[in-house]
């Protein structure tokens, strides 16, 4: 007798049963990521704010998008476009979204893949932030860095003491994207 | 003898190896005397007289020798004997022609012409019975080689006779052009060659052989006979005249005739019929009887031309059973004949019989019992195979049979059924009995998928393509979900049939319109309701809402309540994704159309705003439907569609307690819940606008930190003009009384009627042009402007005279004299000019979208760097809420116009890029 068969018969509504629950639970999650998302994006396009950007990838979900800031005048980073990756867990907005710088950079806190370090998309995360809050916040920290927790020492030194050097650092290492 | 029967060498061969040569050329097998052989010639080729006398002549001697026992006077004794009785027997050779003569008579004439029924002489007699005695004393003797003698030479006799003389005339028979009837004539030609052929056997010779011999003999005669017949008579050609003959009589039998000719004489024969309890196999007549009359009706009173045409059919196959032309091949014509007969009754009986409560199924059964199996028992009766085969009294038909082929003619009558399914659909649901018969089909899978596959198949045809309406697909298919849900109440047969359907329409893009207005529409009053339901709105479903709202209230038992009792597994032909719905509920699969409830809750704003606008005295309508819909959708869903009744209710409150006696009331919309509303920027007069300035203060005292906007191009206002000769007074939009309010006459005595440029009226009113034409062209159809000249417009104080008219007409030689212009025209114009200027909002309405799209495309274009236009359609398809509404065309040239404008520039590959 073949009783892997049968076992595998008797467990099958079972299994089918699990995968409906998770389907639907599934399903009704992603529906209410993107339709949060949505509704984001279209606050962005109704009102723009000077010098940030943001739109979705063009892979059928809204779950990645991709933003553009503009550096802020009188800072080292003026007219350059940093290009960022946003990534949306299902759980958004109860957790924060991945964000990557994808344009180099170099920033105190940020460093050289790209990684941000920036408390409320770590520990301060809150619902109420959005894309663009976050995106905000990282062109106000662009101007302003937190130099109580650099990721890259040397340019929260040069910071600090040499902005020349800085800012030749920062165009060193710039790279413009859109020219790709 | 046989030399003479014109055989090729390859008949011979096969006719050889049928009859053995040696019986073929059997001679009497003792005393091979070479003068009973000359005898035996002379015999045939003498005339039948001339024969009897030379028997006569010879008969002295041998009875006493019969007696003696000598052998040599035995020999010589039989040697007479043997030439007196095969002189009597053999048959004379007249040819085919007498035999076709006298096809129609019984024959006995015939057979006493051709010496068939003469009693043989005394020495004949004598001579035939020694020969039978001498078989009978061979039989024991000699193993009966003489015995067969006698019977086995006139068995070789037959068949030479009827090579010679009867085949050539029966081919040509046989090939006559004409071809009606002719197999009744060969059959009794046959027949009556037959009686020829056996009568003396019959008569004079059967009665001297023990009656133990008899049946044995004469079956061996009868079989050589059907032997030589069926090997002249090609069943090739004769299958398709048995068939027709079959075809002719069961149609009459069967009642099949009078059916397909009923249509006509239905009236006249119908109260007879009702009086007498007459014959009848027709299904209306059998429905409108009660059951006494139901079980005789078919079993009793037969009229005469069914009795007639049963007695013709069964003659003639008694005939034919006889000649040998009966047997197997026979029957399977017959039931070749009765399948096809089966399927024309049904198909002439219930094609459109669609009544509920039906009683086709049982009335079919009731035929096949009574009638099909009748005929079948009657002809499979006399044309048996093997009669020896069975014990006498038992029927070739068992009573499992008839139970088979009634369970035939149900699944036939299923199969018509099914052809007819879109038919019915349509004419639902008065044709609820077609789909009661189709149940009693479906009862097995294959069954099932022919329903869907064949209907599937019509609804492509028939329904789903661009020239049916929406309504009308939407109409079928509530009509289909309620057929199918009496078909098959698990929908599984639905759940196939609908997807097609609903892939169809989830690409129309006014499905949902239509639904929505549907839903909405008023449903019909008791007089209405006789009225043709309008075309354009689905008044079924506003009906069906408030129907069904009791069963959606029945809690929905999913899949995971363990505690029901009554669960099933889905069925095992239901698609994997299939749902199981408890009831035929229409509205929800509508609803289920697309995959957001949004779709529908977007729709029903727009049209419930429309409908709240309108100026009513009560809008319970919409209040009960919105609350029938809530049970389905949810509350929050519909909030925004409950805030847009709130606001309409609280604002008569606010109306009433503002108003100051004025004429001017207001609706109060929450503008974040309402749909976008096009509206129309222009002046209203002063005198309006000082009464809505003080509304709104009113408005504010009352509601504090709240403001009035309004929304002028919105409303209604009644006018009441004083004219010359006349007065006018009716109800029009705030846009048409704003431009005839600038017609005012600022004083009483002014002689002059004011007359205004449509470009004056423009600026002054900030309206828009095509406005100010529309309604311009508006009172021109009220007879109160006049046109003078091209977009001039002139009070019309007092209406020309008859006289004038003429005149004016004169005078402007039929040019573009405004006074003349017929009120009709205008009316139409009027309507135009307001199609005009509500296609210009809409268009202005339409740019401001796009300025929308602009920013998902600069969106678009900053962050994913340079795009070609499909991708940016696609990205827009996406993102946008509610679909991208342009074609690419559209954006290609709105994309152009920014590109002229510098805002972006086309790089390689033709991707836009923004410009820095």
């Amino acid at each position: 007798m073949d009783y892997t068969m049968e076992d595998s018969q008797n467990s099958a509504p079972d299994a089918l049963e699990a995968t409906k629950l998770n389907n639907s639970g599934q399903r009704t999650e992603t529906q209410s990521v993107t339709k949060r998302l949505q509704a984001e994006l279209m606050q962005l396009m109704l009102s723009p704010s000077p010098g940030i950007s943001a739109f979705p990838d063009g892979d059928g979900n809204l779950l990645s998008w991709t933003a553009t800031i503009t550096g802020p005048t009188e800072t080292p980073y003026e007219n350059l476009n940093l290009k960022l990756s946003f990534s949306f867990p299902n759980t958004y907005p109860y957790s924060a979204p991945t964000v990557l710088f994808k344009t180099p950079i170099y920033h105190p806190n940020v460093d050289f893949s790209g990684r941000i370090c920036l408390d409320i998309l770590k520990d301060k995360w809150s619902a109420v932030y959005n894309v663009q809050t976050v995106l905000l916040s990282l062109q106000s920290l662009l101007g302003e860095p937190n130099n109580a927790s650099p990721l890259n020492a040397q340019a929260a030194e040069l910071w600090d003491n040499d902005q020349e050097e800085f800012k030749r650092q920062v165009l060193a290492r710039h790279l413009d994207l859109d020219d790709e | 003898m046989l030399s003479t029967v014109p055989l090729n060498a390859g008949r011979r061969r096969v006719f050889g190896s049928v009859f053995s040569p040696a019986s073929l050329e059997a001679r009497p097998p003792l005393a091979s005397s070479f003068d009973h052989d000359q005898a035996a010639l002379a015999s045939f080729q003498s005339t039948a007289s001339f024969a009897t006398l030379k028997v006569d002549s010879q008969t002295g001697s041998f009875v006493s020798a019969h007696e003696t026992t000598d052998p040599l006077s035995d020999h010589e004794t039989w040697d007479q004997a043997w030439s007196a009785a095969t002189a009597f027997l053999s048959i004379p050779d007249h040819g085919f022609a007498p035999i076709y003569e006298a096809r129609d008579t019984d024959g006995s004439e015939m057979l006493r012409a051709w010496n068939r029924l003469t009693p043989p002489s005394k020495e004949t007699a004598d001579s035939l019975s020694y020969l039978a005695a001498a078989t009978q004393q061979t039989n024991t003797l000699q193993g009966g080689a003489s015995s067969r003698g006698l019977f086995s030479w006139y068995s070789d006799e037959i068949r030479r006779h009827f090579l010679t003389n009867l085949r050539g005339g029966l081919y040509e028979v046989l090939h006559s052009s004409d071809k009606s009837g002719l197999l009744r004539t060969i059959v009794d030609c046959l027949q009556l060659a037959f009686r020829l052929y056996l009568a003396p056997i019959r008569h004079y010779l059967l009665p001297l052989i023990p009656a133990s011999e008899q049946s044995r003999i004469f079956t061996q005669l009868q079989r050589g006979f059907h032997t030589v017949v069926s090997y002249s008579l090609p069943w090739l050609q004769i299958s398709p005249l048995l068939t027709q003959e079959f075809a002719q009589d069961a149609l009459i039998i069967l009642g099949i005739d009078t059916l397909l000719e009923d249509p006509d004489s239905d009236d006249e024969e119908q109260d007879e019929m009702e009086v007498d309890g007459e014959y009848s196999v027709s299904y209306c007549d059998w429905k409108h009887a009660n059951a006494e009359t139901r079980a005789h009706m078919m079993t009793e009173h037969e009229n005469n031309e069914v009795t007639m045409a049963r007695d013709r059919l069964l003659a003639f196959l008694n005939g034919l059973q006889l000649v040998g032309l009966g047997g197997d091949k026979a029957q399977k014509v017959f039931a070749n004949v009765m399948n096809i007969m089966m399927t024309e009754f049904i198909r002439a009986a219930y094609t459109s019989q669609w009544e509920a409560p039906t009683s086709v199924p049982q009335h079919l059964r009731h035929w096949v019992e009574n009638v099909f199996a009748r005929l079948a028992v009657q002809v499979l009766n006399i044309i048996h195979t093997q009669p020896s085969n069975q014990p006498a009294g038992t029927l070739d038909v068992s009573f499992t049979d008839v139970e088979k082929w009634q369970e035939i003619a149900v699944s036939r009558l299923g199969a018509l059924r099914a052809s007819e399914l879109f038919d019915v659909i349509v004419e639902w649901p008065t044709s609820t009995g077609a789909v009661e018969d189709l149940k009693h089909f479906t009862t097995h899978p294959a069954a099932r998928t022919y329903v869907t596959q064949s209907f599937i198949a019509i609804l492509n045809q028939r329904l789903l393509h661009p020239g049916a309406s929406t309504v009308e697909i939407l109409q079928l298919y509530i009509s289909i979900i309620r057929a199918f849900h009496l078909l098959d109440p698990k929908g599984v047969l639905l759940d196939r049939i609908a997807r097609p359907i609903r892939r169809y329409l989830r690409d129309r893009e006014d499905t949902v319109k239509v639904i929505v207005s549907g839903l909405l529409a008023e449903p019909p009053t008791d007089d209405t309701s006789d009225l043709p339901s309008s075309h354009d709105t689905l008044v079924e479903l506003s009906t069906e809402l408030s129907k069904a709202h009791q069963l959606s209230l029945q809690t929905n038992t999913s899949e995971l309540d363990w505690d029901d009792m009554n669960w099933m597994p889905d069925p095992v032909d239901a698609a994997p994704d299939y749902r199981k719905s408890k009831s035929s509920d229409v509205i929800d699969s509508l609803i289920s159309l697309f995959d957001s409830k949004e779709t529908f809750v977007k729709e029903l704003q727009t049209l419930l705003g429309d409908r709240l606008l309108q100026k009513r005295e009560d809008y319970d309508q919409e209040i009960s439907v919105l609350e029938l819909l809530k049970v389905r959708f949810g509350d929050s869903a519909l909030q925004a569609c409950q805030v847009m009744l709130r606001d309409i209710s609280d604002s008569r409150r606010v109306d009433h307690s503002i108003r100051h006696d004025q004429d001017l009331h207001a609706k109060i919309l929450s503008r974040f819940f309402w749909p976008e509303i096009q509206d129309q920027e222009f002046i209203v007069p002063e005198e309006i606008s000082s009464l809505q300035e003080r509304y709104s203060e009113g408005f504010e005292a009352l509601k504090q930190s709240r403001k009035l906007t309004w929304r002028n191009g919105l409303g209604q206002v009644t006018v009441e003009l004083e004219l010359g000769d006349r007065s006018f007074s009716n109800e029009v939009t705030t846009w048409q009384a704003t431009v005839i309010h600038a017609f005012n006459s600022t004083t009483e005595n002014e002689q002059e009627p004011i007359s205004k440029s449509i470009l004056d009226l423009s600026t002054d009113l900030k309206m828009a042009s095509a406005l100010v034409r529309s309604a311009c062209l508006f009172w021109v159809s009220k007879r109160i402007l006049v046109e003078t000249s091209r977009d001039t417009f002139r009070v019309l104080e007092f209406l020309p005279t008859e006289a004038e008219v003429a005149e004016g007409s004169a005078n402007n030689d039929g040019g573009a004299g405004g006074i003349t212009a017929d009120a009709g025209d205008a009316a139409a114009a009027a309507e135009a000019a307001a199609a005009a200027a509500a296609k210009e909002t809409a268009e202005a309405a339409a740019m401001e979208k796009m300025n929308l799209y602009w920013q998902f495309i600069l969106g678009m274009l900053t962050n994913q760097g340079a795009m070609n236009l499909q991708k940016i359609v696609m990205m827009l398809k996406i993102v946008v809420p509610g679909g991208f509404p342009f074609s690419n065309e559209e954006l290609r040239e709105f994309l152009a116009g920014m590109v002229s404008k510098g805002k972006l520039e086309i790089v390689s590959g033709g991707s836009y890029k923004l410009v820095h």
